[in-house]
């Protein structure tokens, strides 16, 4: 399985639904999106995903820090 | 007060028609998120409890602020009551503050009826929806957290309680957004200088009261506990978190205790957020979950947010206008009203008499150095103090027919501005715009108009006439 948004295949099992095993929610190590598998094509598919919101992981290292990390202090 | 918690709460607003079931399952995608979008857009909107949820022990609720009928049962007035007249209630309950919170003992707080610290699965006890399609994942939008400043641990007045979009990043984790100019942010610096983990609380299932405080921007060292008194009129209940020492309300309906892990920094994002359009992926502080901590049959509370309106434009809405309000008439005592409800306030209307020509352009530019008004608004309406604010067809009126746009219109280029306002160019930056309509008073001048008065007895008669209606026309 590939992650929909950044592709990458480091996908995990985040948990079965508490009742009924009714669906079960994925979870990418590599960009932290997560899915259920009963969600639509538009959100479970890499082919599918709105290529705007696409995530690349080789750019994550220039994204924001929110807030940024302060010095260390004696 | 005629509710204690969010449960009495919900009795309050079913007892007054401002709360539907949906008995039938439904799936948490798309459903949560459609019910979400749509009830805000009723006339009279309803809060909206959905007992079963496919997959999900919990029922959750959505739109418990989401419309003028439910945001003054809140404040205890009748649900009809019109906007300008809760603004002005809660002119005057604000200055009740402050009424100190009591604490009651951990065996007596409803929140610890049930304590789980092994296995911990978010999703056993929440019912996690995706809000928004692109959402990076499962968000809880409507918690109040609450902090400490680990140098002054012993502060209780610089505790914070404050909404900050969390988004589920696996059992016992989360994600956090601590924007750098929240109280938060504040505390999670000076931890992070000593590189030691911040202990949070996230309540979940709140009295309305504390989730309208805990989105208000009140000042560092007040407390929003205090306030949530004063606006009830009663304290708030307190009882202490399990790790931490913070001070939690004692009825929330689920609490998730952890700590935010210093000096570590993870893709969050994007999320759909309040001017509708999505905020894009940062690196942003990752949390722990440790214990969780909640009622018998807990009830979810969350939000949907989105393409204006919906309901934390109506959570956003007075909270925001109040403390602007505060700030003006303390210089400017003419000012009669701002409404700063508009996108969080980047649209702000005041209502002010003039004292001389040319007072509505310098009410507008201290509107714009107020610490909410610099960085959010960028467009500025001053109508007189006679034009209701939060009256659009009236402001409307004004600007028709009191706007020269060669003397009362122009512009403050390249000034402070709110990163999440899409138009802000570069994020952050926006050029103001002020349109003054107010009558000119001397030593400016207009051609000679006269008002239209109204009638004599009028007032009776609209009194009689809503009277009338509400006992279904005297047939």
């Amino acid at each position: 399985m590939k992650c929909p948004r950044c592709e990458s295949e480091k996908v995990n099992l985040l948990t079965k639904a508490p009742v009924d095993d009714a669906w079960e929610v994925y979870i990418c190590e590599t960009c932290t999106l997560s899915w259920r598998n009963t969600e639509g094509p538009n959100i479970t598919d890499p082919e599918k995903y709105d290529k705007r919101f696409k995530l690349n992981p080789a750019e994550f290292k220039e994204l924001d820090q929110i807030p940024p990390i302060p010095e260390l202090k004696k | 007060m005629a509710y204690r918690d969010l449960r009495e709460f919900l009795d309050l607003l079913e007892s007054e028609n401002q709360l539907v079931r949906i008995k039938e399952e439904v799936m948490p995608e798309p459903d949560l998120s459609a019910i979400g979008r749509s009830a805000p857009d009723m006339e009279n909107a309803p809060a909206v409890l959905v007992e079963k949820i496919k997959g999900y022990k919990t029922p959750v609720v959505l739109n418990v602020h989401g419309s003028w009928q439910n945001h003054a049962l809140m404040l205890n007035m009748p649900k009809d009551t019109p906007v300008k007249d809760q603004f002005f209630e809660l002119e005057k309950i604000w200055d009740r503050y402050p009424i100190k919170p009591v604490w009651v003992d951990k065996k007596d707080a409803p929140v610890k009826e049930v304590v789980i610290e092994d296995d911990i699965n978010l999703f056993d006890v929440l019912p996690l929806f995706r809000i928004n399609e692109f959402d990076a994942g499962f968000y809880l939008s409507k918690a109040l957290i609450v902090s400490k400043d680990p140098n002054k641990p012993d502060s209780y007045e610089e505790q914070n309680a404050g909404t900050y979009r969390i988004q589920v990043k696996g059992k016992d984790k989360v994600g956090i957004q601590p924007l750098p100019f929240h109280d938060i942010a504040v505390h999670l610096k000076h931890a992070e200088e000593k590189n030691e983990p911040l202990p949070i609380a996230i309540c979940l299932g709140n009295d309305p009261v504390l989730s309208f405080m805990a989105s208000t921007p009140i000042e560092y060292a007040q407390s929003e506990y205090d306030f949530a008194g004063a606006l009830k009129g009663e304290p708030i209940e307190l009882t202490k978190s399990e790790n931490g020492n913070l001070d939690i309300p004692s009825r929330s309906e689920i609490v998730l205790e952890g700590y935010i892990m210093p000096r570590e920094r993870e893709i969050e994002g994007p999320f759909g957020e309040f001017p509708g359009s999505y905020s894009g992926a940062r690196l942003q502080p990752i949390v722990k979950i440790t214990k969780i901590t909640h009622r018998q049959n807990p009830i979810f509370e969350n939000l949907y947010l989105g393409m204006p309106w919906t309901e934390i434009d109506y959570l956003m809405a007075l909270n925001t206008s109040l403390p602007l309000y505060k700030q003006l008439k303390r210089d400017f005592p003419e000012v009669k009203a701002v409404n700063a409800m508009y996108t969080h306030g980047i649209g702000t209307i005041v209502s002010t008499k003039s004292r001389f020509g040319g007072y509505g352009k310098a009410v507008a530019m201290r509107l714009l150095s107020t610490p909410h008004g610099m960085p959010y608004t960028k467009i500025v309406i001053i109508v007189d103090e006679f034009v209701d604010p939060f009256n659009l067809e009236q402001v409307m009126w004004a600007l028709t027919t009191r706007v020269r746009p060669d003397k009362d219109v122009f512009k403050v280029p390249y000034a402070p501005g709110m990163p999440l306002d899409p138009s802000s160019e570069p994020a952050g930056m926006h050029t103001k715009l002020i349109i003054d309509a107010t009558t000119p008073v001397a030593p400016d001048f207009a051609r000679d108009t006269e008002l239209l008065a109204v009638p004599e007895k009028a007032e009776e008669w609209s009194k009689t006439l809503r009277d009338l209606v509400k006992k279904g026309g005297n047939k």
